[in-house]
């Protein structure tokens, strides 16, 4: 339903049924979204834990201990690789997030691989953040060599197109958004809105051959966006930006018959039907018009 | 002429059913697993995920509908996910493991952990002589926090003190105990990180840490301690020495997958290596805290000399025959 949609990165994955598959690579932000939320998710209840020992006067300082370095210690690696594996590369933050991970190579997550990208999380953010929250200034030049390497492991999946930190690289894993599929009416066919009997446009092909598929998908955006729930002046926007797209489709496709203004949304549907029906018809024989200025492109090819 | 649709969008209406229940069937899947599905609805996401593929693969070529593509990829894409989700419960992968991957992957590694331990008993040995030679070494090889007052200053009544501890609730051993457990798994997880810089940090640290262990050694030895620390050590010390020893064969061999890559190239050689290598960094993590609970309760609660060595040697003996007999046979 959006009228714009921002510039995702995308990233093709061969299914193993030979069909190239969409996924749309996450984002460095939503990943250390991710990626505290499982922090907070692990230690929290280790610390309320450790304090209702404390506060029950239970604490018998050697078993205490030892439970205590047990728990901090599974909320490391552990917890990391198990809830993965449970939940198809998934964890607390990543479900919260709605990002998973997934194989580069197509085929299903292996426990291996699991396995790798989690322990590689130890050496790059684990051992060095705990290394500079335990000396911090007390050991300078220790504090700043684990800083910068944990920046310029932070980096890494800045420099790659599929946002993949070392571990991701060691495994061969990369972290997706889930798809969320959400499928909308199918503006080629008869819209109930309009009786049967009226008429509608009709165009010749002389009038179909000026547009490519780019300006028939900007089409279907606009009249798209009718259907969403508009303040006034937007509709007021709207209705002025719908005119002007009636008008510069009948200056181009030369079409004699003057648009009623209560007609105009549906002059767009019809066209948009009539020129997805001849482009489509075009493509099946090998023409495929990407824009506008395909005859050019054509025209030049030929040279 | 409205009632005769486009070719695209009869494409669409004949097969809309299907991907709307495709779409409630992974919503299903998702939602309860796999595992416990309905044998209906487990064959008809197989049937109707390749339906959705080869929908998606023919809407890519005859349709212009932006909203049509878009709903396919995602979709396909997200039945894909489920589709090819590993189907075995997470118990069967750890049982696996157990009983299967991880002392396959030991005895494969037979010559690399040969290295680690003779890494780590070189070590003990010069270690050990050099003491003998002169007391002063102590003080080069051992860290003081490490050494905890015991030095080749110290009384004998006091290092006795230490390895038969009388009272159990005293929070001097309890203390040292947990900082040697955590500063012997940083040395495993150091030595096996590093192992892949051409294995010679992994050695060395190895080398070093066998270096500690010998002069302490050398020290009691001299007061006529020996087998007492032997048996002190030996509670945990079997299970976590061999621990850092199978660390650095784990390490070394990362490294000598780089420097003997073989036909491979160094980066793919790294990654098959690392099949393995990882497996034997997770029993050594496993023998590390299987040491630090020995440590942390069996040592203060058997005090003497024979049950200790007993104790400790006999759960090594538990470890060796899991790393030689399990696994094999069937494959």
């Amino acid at each position: 339903m959006t009228v714009a949609t921002p510039p995702r990165s995308v990233d093709r994955l061969m299914s193993p049924e030979g069909v190239p598959l969409c996924l749309e690579v996450a984002g460095v932000g939503v990943r250390l979204g991710a990626q505290i939320i499982d922090v907070l998710a692990t230690t929290l209840p280790a610390f309320a834990f450790v304090v209702l020992i404390q506060s029950l006067d239970l604490a018998e300082s050697q078993g205490f201990n030892a439970i205590a370095a047990m728990l901090f210690l599974f909320s490391r690696i552990p917890y990391y690789v198990l809830i993965e594996l449970a939940w198809n590369g998934q964890t607390i933050g990543k479900r919260l997030m709605q990002i998973k991970v997934v194989a580069s190579d197509g085929r299903s997550l292996t426990a291996h691989a699991l396995v790798i990208r989690n322990i590689t999380k130890e050496a790059e953010i684990f051992s060095p953040g705990t290394l500079i929250l335990v000396l911090g200034a007390d050991a300078p030049v220790v504090s700043i060599a684990a800083l910068v390497w944990m920046i310029g492991v932070l980096l890494v999946p800045l420099v790659n197109r599929r946002r993949r930190r070392l571990g991701d690289l060691a495994a061969g894993t990369y972290v997706v958004h889930l798809p969320s599929p959400m499928l909308l009416a199918d503006l080629a066919r008869a819209d109930p809105k309009h009786a049967k009997s009226e008429p509608g446009f009709t165009f010749l092909t002389h009038h179909l051959d000026h547009y490519g598929v780019y300006e028939l998908q900007t089409l279907e955006r606009v009249i798209r966006a009718q259907d969403t729930a508009m303040t006034g002046s937007e509709k007021a926007r709207h209705t002025e930006t719908e005119a002007r797209i009636v008008e510069a489709i009948r200056r181009k496709i030369s079409y004699a018959d003057a648009v009623p203004a209560d007609d105009r949304a549906r002059f767009l549907r019809d066209f948009y039907r009539a020129q997805r029906a001849h482009l489509e018809q075009r493509q099946l024989f090998g023409d495929h018009r990407v824009n506008k200025f395909y005859k050019e492109k054509h025209s030049q090819s030929q040279k | 002429m409205q009632d005769a649709d486009i070719r695209s969008a009869r494409f669409r209406a004949e097969r809309e059913d299907d991907w709307r229940r495709l779409e409630t069937v992974i919503a299903d899947a998702e939602k309860h697993g796999l595992q416990r599905m309905p044998f209906a609805a487990a064959r008809d996401l197989a049937a109707l995920y390749r339906q959705a593929t080869s929908s998606l693969a023919i809407a890519r070529e005859i349709s212009l509908d932006r909203a049509l593509l878009a709903y396919l990829e995602a979709l396909t894409a997200r039945a894909y996910l489920t589709v090819y989700a590993p189907q075995e419960p997470l118990g069967d992968v750890i049982g696996r493991f157990f009983a299967q991957s991880a002392p396959q992957a030991l005895r494969r590694a037979g010559p690399y952990l040969l290295i680690g331990f003779l890494s780590m008993g070189l070590g003990a040995l010069v270690g050990y002589l050099l003491y003998i030679e002169n007391a002063s070494w102590f003080y080069v090889f051992v860290p003081s926090e490490l050494a905890g007052g015991r030095n080749p200053g110290a009384s004998t009544e006091t290092l006795r003190a230490v390895i038969y501890d009388d009272d159990p609730s005293a929070h001097g051993l309890g203390a040292f105990a947990a900082f040697l457990f955590s500063h012997n798994s940083r040395i495993a997880i150091f030595i096996f990180g590093l192992g892949v810089f051409l294995c010679a940090p992994a050695i060395l640290l190895t080398f070093y840490n066998g270096l500690i262990l010998g002069a302490f050694m050398g020290l009691h030895v001299e007061r006529g301690l020996g087998w007492d620390l032997l048996g002190w050590l030996s509670v945990h010390g079997v299970t976590e020495v061999s621990a850092i020893c199978i660390a650095c064969a784990g390490g070394v061999m990362l490294g000598a997958s780089v420097l003997f890559p073989g036909q491979a190239r160094r980066a793919s050689a790294l990654q098959a290596a690392g099949r393995d290598a990882v497996k034997l960094a997770i029993v050594a993590a496993l023998m590390l805290v299987a040491a630090a609970v020995l440590e942390g309760f069996a040592r203060q609660l058997v005090q003497s000399l024979e049950a200790r060595l007993v104790l400790g040697w006999g759960v090594g003996l538990v470890w060796l025959v899991w790393i030689l007999g399990r696994g094999r046979g069937r494959s």
